[in-house]
């Protein structure tokens, strides 16, 4: 697998464990765990930023790659 | 009145008089935790069996005793609520049998205890030894409580400074078929949850014996069919692997590419990761 296709699919994984992790917040009627949820959701927002960002740096840098 | 129509009245009676003292007695009578109650228990219990059997004649006798002693019973437990002393003379106090590890012999002996009975008291509490017992007390009602010297007693979560998920209560949402909605509605669900989780379980509600929703909302069930098997996905331990891998990929992608602006970038962001796994590792344990 290309460079380019790793990112795609560490980025579609981070989607999935936010998704999971806003779902868990949602159903847990433990305030505390609802509250770290949420906090690990926000930081796989940032990383998931930051993640988007490199993947359009490659794309621009290696077109051929780009699905 | 023939004599089998005496005790079929009787009886259906007495039924009644014990069913209403022992509401108004409430749970303490039935754990008869003081020898008060022990007493009036098994008194109410022979009065009542004496009646019926005994055919001397008047009913009313009897339910007039028994009331009696409820009555009874019942203003014991109203001023205990209020008094000290009343509850230390009607209850006795507890008697401590062991402290510090020595047996306290003067205590054995003024509750007329041997020193086999004590050796069997403790061993219904599993202790085999009284070296290892720190502390115990003789309850007012006869049995021993025991506390166990601390590097024997069992290993908690606390000792090891393992941290934990909270874990509330459960709450059985399924009962032979039956949706049992308050219960649902406590759990903070609905039916259309219900219908969803019943659904990715592959089973349908007739044939759910029990279902369970934990403080997480995950769904547990029982199944009539007993060669069925019902799978029982671990989401949280899932998504925690699924953390894990993110975490490894990033550290791979920083020590793939060659650009230093995005191998610092995949740097940061895997040990944001990692500390954020680290984190949240106790309560994705389950």
């Amino acid at each position: 697998m290309t460079v380019a296709a790793n990112v795609n699919q560490c980025l579609s994984t981070l989607k999935g464990i936010e998704a999971q992790l806003s779902s868990l917040a949602l159903n847990t009627s433990v305030p505390e765990a609802s509250k770290a949820f949420h906090e690990t959701m926000l930081v796989i927002g940032e990383i998931k930023a930051d993640l988007k960002k490199r993947k359009m740096q490659i794309e621009i840098e290696e077109p051929q790659y780009k699905n | 009145m023939n004599d089998y129509t005496h005790i079929l009245v009787s009886s259906v009676l007495f039924v009644v008089t014990l069913f209403a003292i022992t509401k108004i007695g409430g749970k303490k009578q039935l754990a008869e935790l003081s020898f008060f109650e022990y007493v009036s228990g098994i008194t109410i219990g022979s009065i009542a069996g004496e009646v019926i059997m005994g055919l001397d004649g008047n009913l009313f006798h009897g339910v007039l005793a028994i009331a009696i002693f409820g009555t009874f019973t019942y203003l014991h437990d109203v001023i205990g609520i209020k008094s000290k002393k009343v509850r230390d003379i009607m209850e006795g106090k507890a008697t401590v049998i062991i402290k510090d590890g020595k047996v306290l012999e003067e205590n054995l002996k003024k509750e007329k205890y041997t020193i086999d009975d004590l050796n069997s008291l403790l061993r219904q509490k599993n202790v085999f030894r009284t070296a290892d017992v720190e502390f115990a007390v003789l309850e007012p009602k006869g049995d021993l409580s025991v506390l166990l010297k601390k590097e024997l007693q069992p290993l908690t979560a606390k000792d090891l400074n393992l941290a934990v998920s909270p874990e509330k209560e459960s709450y059985t949402v399924v009962m032979d078929g039956n949706v049992l909605n308050d219960q649902l509605t406590a759990a903070g669900k609905n039916r259309g949850w219900l219908d969803v989780e019943l659904a990715n379980l592959g089973v349908t509600l007739d044939n759910v014996f029990i279902a369970e929703v934990d403080s997480y909302g995950k769904l547990t069930i029982d199944v009539y069919d007993d060669q069925l098997q019902v799978p029982s996905p671990q989401p949280r331990k899932l998504l925690l692997a699924m953390l894990n891998k993110c975490q490894a990929d990033l550290e791979l992608f920083s020590l793939e590419t060659e650009s230093p602006d995005a191998k610092k970038m995949y740097n940061k962001n895997a040990t944001k990761l990692q500390s954020a796994i680290q984190k949240i590792k106790p309560f994705l344990s389950e």
